[in-house]
């Protein structure tokens, strides 16, 4: 075997590899788009005679090897009507093309063979007209109707409320509270980034060089540490301190004293600070030193020079840090458990009620509901799909988020044609 | 700046009230501890054996044969896979992965050596790659496909008893959904550590007759081996602090021991799950610093060393 | 060259400079008269792009630079303490060896120095630097491209550029590093006669490598060898005749060699 072949054969694996890491993204995008967008497609009615001479009607929300799971109709509860159903306990299936499928605003869903049934339903279930949310024929619709259906539950997915158990409904609490919670962290982390960035890129020796690697490692800290922090200092050291002095006649019972939306804010803060600060300072030491000379040779001091010349120069690197802080505390899920992410606060943190806004209030957060929605839904053919649907949202949010603030580095890095730091 | 003091006060933190809280007489429950640090590093190992050689192997590909296009592409495909939040990868490896994991290790374990030999195979049958190959990674791509899932059929034939996991959230499971989460982390670094080296080393390697290959192994490679040191560092570091996915993929069952089939609670696990339970400085809570004392300890440490690997590597640059 | 009073726009008196541990200059000290072209030759790495930093103290932004002597700018003592960095600076513009103008529009480029000293944007600002890129030679050709970035203009415009970003501020000295060294023949030409017609306005400290450009610009000459000035004095009378040795084989060297 000639040495070429072998080497030939060496880079096939090196390539094998990188083909791996395309396929792994690929796949990765393919099934969320998938998984996520499946549990709102009108799936059809389906109506199994069984050998002892019952007949159901329900969707079939699972598939095993060895049997199907139908949904049939919820009359008593949420999740409480699941058939097991084995090949050889069926006879017949049919799809009727009349049936009604009814989704009342708890979540609970019922088919009827017809009108006259479908009321029958209603009152055994103990629902009115005005409980219903959704009621349609979906063995008779078309392919565009189901499109028009399709896109009207995924509205009401996001811009909904959720039910009282948050077991199905609208995620709108919880999209609020990830979209604050980046906004808050943001309004903390830039400005206190930037800032540090422009004292380390004025420092040198070696003071700096210890902060400027402390600052490093912890931008690689693990997040849940963070959390820790933030429950032991901000949570339980601050906001005990808060409640003490500003709050003290609605003492035992806590105001900032256990977590919120503000604490968690500060936690994401602090996660994201060091990422801000490294890549703000790369930006800043990839300035052409000549461009800040010749600005001194101008008679700007160093500080003029600083916000006159570097800082707008920074811009994109101060956005990419922007990307990679958002991209870093919409995706951290694991700090905010600790924090005062809740599994259900539909209250939104801003109203109408002074002071409108309501940092110490908890929330609700796309992430932890893909989290809680998962691993504790009591009805987990309806949790898995939510949570499904949550990360589907989860992930196209961050992305939009981190490519606009990309999208904007890029823009201006035209503009001003610097070179690319580093 | 109290910033500055404000970002070191994270470690001084949590040394400090660990350290100030009274133990009480009672000392702390280190069997238990032991088993989370076992966990974490099973899963971080585990982890590992999938990321490192893919993404060392993707890197070396993408700086030596790729067309730059490319490497450009896959780049941002694995940048791309760094945003995605990690409680997505949990889920997936929750609820997608873990039923059909449970019946297929067999499968998984032949594909693992199935696909390397038919690459390998498939190297031996084509030419010497001269030039830069350019767009082989994406007709490689069903080759690959193809190979796993060859392997996974045959596994399941061979499917005997010695397969089985303990449950289907278990070490194996963990390892190979946070091999994907840190794919992108290798593959950046072992990339940067790859460009950061002068070119004209290579090219005069070229010059000299050596084919890509033999640049690579004799000149690249060598240079970059501290910075491709420091990527695995790197990848470990962020492994063993990483929660969501072990949470949501690893049964959370403290175990102890190396069964890569059976489940595993980690450090950071144990700190999601019972840190909001536990009053503050209560005996748990105690517990509960030290548990992130010691998760501290070890990302710093890894951190240490790859710091270390990079400096190298910088000198050896200037050098 | 009639023998007029000259006024003296810059004295530098026993100036010396360390780079950390190494010495650079050495007791360098010069006269710079005013509206006429100082030229400050020597070879390269003989510390001639120190001492211009010396003359607006820019070695002050170098870690581990040392300074010691005076450098006085009119009544301005440059190095006494408490001295205005800013104002030492207004009052003597430098030109870099290569053009640096920001990444931003020609106009903001020109204004960046008279807004510094508080100028405000408006109808002052805008013939100020019409006035300077006059000067400079630059207004016909960009005067409808002012908002373009600077960055797309050429080489030699570039260049031009800063000058007029420097001479905006209206300085009393202009230090030029060696501003000619990456233009051909016929852009060298004219940029030496901007160059003349620049030290009607201001004492010029020219930086140079090229003999025949200082002898043909310069009024005044010094010879710079290893961090001192070995030789300072009217160009023409160093040219023919050379005091030092070194100045002598400089002198010489350059010409055979046909720098
Ligand atoms: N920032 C600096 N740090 C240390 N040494 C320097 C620095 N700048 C210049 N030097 C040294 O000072 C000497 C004089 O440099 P320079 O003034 O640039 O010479 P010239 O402009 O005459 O070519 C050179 O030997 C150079 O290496
Ligand atoms: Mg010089």
């Amino acid at each position: 075997m000639s040495r070429a072949r072998n080497e030939s054969a060496g880079v096939a694996l090196l390539g094998g590899a990188a083909a791996c890491c395309v396929g792994v993204v690929v796949a990765l995008a393919a099934w969320l788009a998938v998984a996520g967008f499946a549990p709102f497609w009108p799936t059809s009615v389906v109506e199994v005679s069984l050998r002892d001479g019952a007949v159901v009607l329900g969707e079939r929300v699972a598939q095993f090897d060895d049997a199907q799971v139908l949904r049939t109709s919820e009359i008593e509860r949420i999740g409480g009507a699941y058939r097991r159903l084995r090949p050889d306990d069926i006879v017949s299936t049919a799809l009727p093309r009349d049936v009604l499928a009814i989704e009342l605003a708890d979540g609970r869903r019922l088919f009827a063979r017809d009108a006259g049934d479908a009321a029958a339903l209603l009152a055994a279930a103990g629902a009115i007209e005005s409980d219903v949310v959704e009621r349609v024929a979906p063995n008779a619709l078309g392919f565009g109707s189901r499109c028009m259906l399709f896109v009207k539950r995924v509205a009401r997915f996001v811009a909904g409320a959720p039910d009282t158990s948050n077991i199905s409904g609208g995620v709108l609490p919880a999209l609020i509270g990830t979209l604050t919670l980046v906004l808050l962290m943001s309004v903390l982390a830039m400005p206190l980034g930037v800032a540090t960035a422009m004292f380390l890129h004025q420092r040198r020796g070696a003071y700096a060089r210890a902060l400027r690697s402390a600052i490093d490692m912890l931008a690689g800290m693990p997040a849940i540490l963070y959390g820790v922090l933030g429950l032991g200092l901000f949570v339980h050291g601050l906001g005990a301190r808060v409640d003490a002095w500003f709050f003290a006649d609605r003492l035992p019972v806590p105001t900032f004293g256990s977590g919120g939306l503000l604490w968690a804010a500060a936690t994401l803060a602090l996660l994201t600070l060091p990422v801000v600060v490294v890549s703000v300072e790369r930006g800043l030491a990839g300035i052409p030193a000549s461009l800040r000379e010749g600005s001194l040779a101008l008679g700007a001091t160093r500080e003029e020079t600083m916000w006159r010349l570097l800082l707008p120069l920074a811009r994109p690197a101060i956005l990419g840090g922007f990307a990679l802080a958002i991209a870093r505390a919409a995706g951290s899920v694991a700090p905010l458990m600790l924090v005062g992410v809740v599994k259900l606060a539909p209250a939104l943190p801003f109203d109408a009620h002074f002071p409108y806004f309501h940092p110490s209030a908890q929330f609700m957060h796309l992430g932890f509901s893909v989290y809680d929605a998962s691993m504790a839904s009591p009805d987990a053919l309806r949790g898995v799909p939510r949570a499904y649907a949550c990360a589907a949202l989860l992930v196209l949010i961050v992305l939009t988020l981190n490519l606009s603030a990309l999208v904007l580095r890029n823009r201006l890095r035209a503009r001003q044609r610097m070179l690319e730091p580093a | 700046m109290f910033v500055l003091l404000l970002l070191c006060a994270i470690p001084a933190y949590l040394l400090a009230s660990a350290a100030s809280l009274p133990f009480a007489g009672q000392s702390p429950d280190w069997a238990r501890l032991g088993i989370l640090f076992g966990g974490s590093l099973r899963a971080t190992l585990c982890a590992l054996v999938f990321a490192v050689p893919v993404g060392i192997a993707a890197a070396l590909f993408a700086a030596h044969f790729c067309a730059p296009r490319l490497r450009g592409w896959l780049r941002a495909a694995l940048e791309l896979l760094e945003a995605v939040p990690t409680v997505v990868l949990g889920l997936i490896a929750f609820a997608s992965i873990a039923p059909w994991l449970a019946t297929h290790v067999a499968g998984v374990v032949v594909a693992c050596v199935v696909a390397p030999c038919a690459l390998f195979a498939w190297g031996l049958a084509t030419r010497t790659p001269r030039r830069r190959l350019g767009w082989m990674p994406l007709w490689g791509v069903p080759l690959v496909v193809a190979a796993l899932v060859a392997g996974v059929v045959l596994g399941a034939g061979i499917d005997g008893t010695r397969f089985v996991p303990a449950s289907p959230w278990n070490t194996l499971l963990v390892g190979l959904v946070l091999g994907v989460a840190t794919l992108p982390t290798v593959y950046a670094m072992a990339d940067d550590a790859l460009a950061a080296l002068p070119s004209a080393q290579t090219q005069a390697a070229l010059a000299l007759g050596a084919t890509r290959w033999q640049a690579l192994v004799t000149v690249a490679l060598p240079a970059a081996m501290s910075g491709l040191i420091a990527a695995v560092c790197m990848a470990a570091a962020r492994c063993f602090g990483e929660t969501m996915i072990v949470l949501m993929a690893s049964g959370n069952t403290p175990l102890g021991g190396f069964d890569w089939l059976g489940g595993l609670r980690s450090l950071s696990a144990e700190l999601a799950l019972e840190l909001p339970r536990s009053a503050p400085s209560g005996a748990a809570w105690r517990e509960l610093l030290l548990v992130a004392l010691l998760l501290l300890a070890t990302t710093m440490l890894l951190h240490a060393v790859a710091r270390v690997m990079r400096t190298r590597l910088r000198a050896r640059q200037v050098a | 060259m009639n023998a007029a009073p000259v006024s003296v726009a810059l004295s530098a008196r026993d100036v010396s400079l360390w780079y950390g541990a190494r010495q650079v200059l050495d007791a360098a000290s010069l006269d710079v008269a005013s509206r006429c072209i100082t030229a400050v030759v020597g070879r390269s790495g003989s510390g001639k792009s120190s001492l211009l930093r010396c003359f607006n103290r820019l070695n002050d932004e170098i870690d581990g630079a040392r300074v010691q002597g005076s450098v006085r700018v009119g009544e301005l003592d440059a190095y006494a303490r408490g001295a205005s960095l800013s104002e030492l600076r207004r009052r003597v513009g430098m030109v870099f060896q290569r053009p640096n103008p920001f990444p931003m529009s020609v106009h903001d480029n020109v204004g960046y120095g008279l807004r510094l000293f508080g100028l405000k944007r408006g109808a002052e600002l805008d013939d100020r630097i019409e006035a300077a890129l006059r000067v400079a030679g630059l207004w016909d050709e960009v005067a409808n491209r002012l908002d373009d970035s600077a960055l797309d203009l050429s080489f030699g415009q570039q260049q031009r550029l800063v000058i007029a970003r420097a001479i905006a501020v209206e300085p009393e000295v202009l230090l030029l590093d060696e501003p000619a060294s990456a233009l051909d023949l016929a852009a060298m030409l004219r940029f030496e006669e901007l160059l003349l017609q620049l030290a009607s306005r201001f004492a010029i400290v020219l930086v140079t490598h090229n003999m025949q450009q200082a002898a043909r610009v310069s009024r005044w000459m010094a010879f710079l060898h290893e961090g001192r000035v070995l030789e300072f004095g009217d160009t023409d009378a160093i040219f023919t005749n050379p005091h030092r040795r070194e100045t002598e084989d400089f002198i010489t060297g350059r010409i055979v060699s046909g720098d």
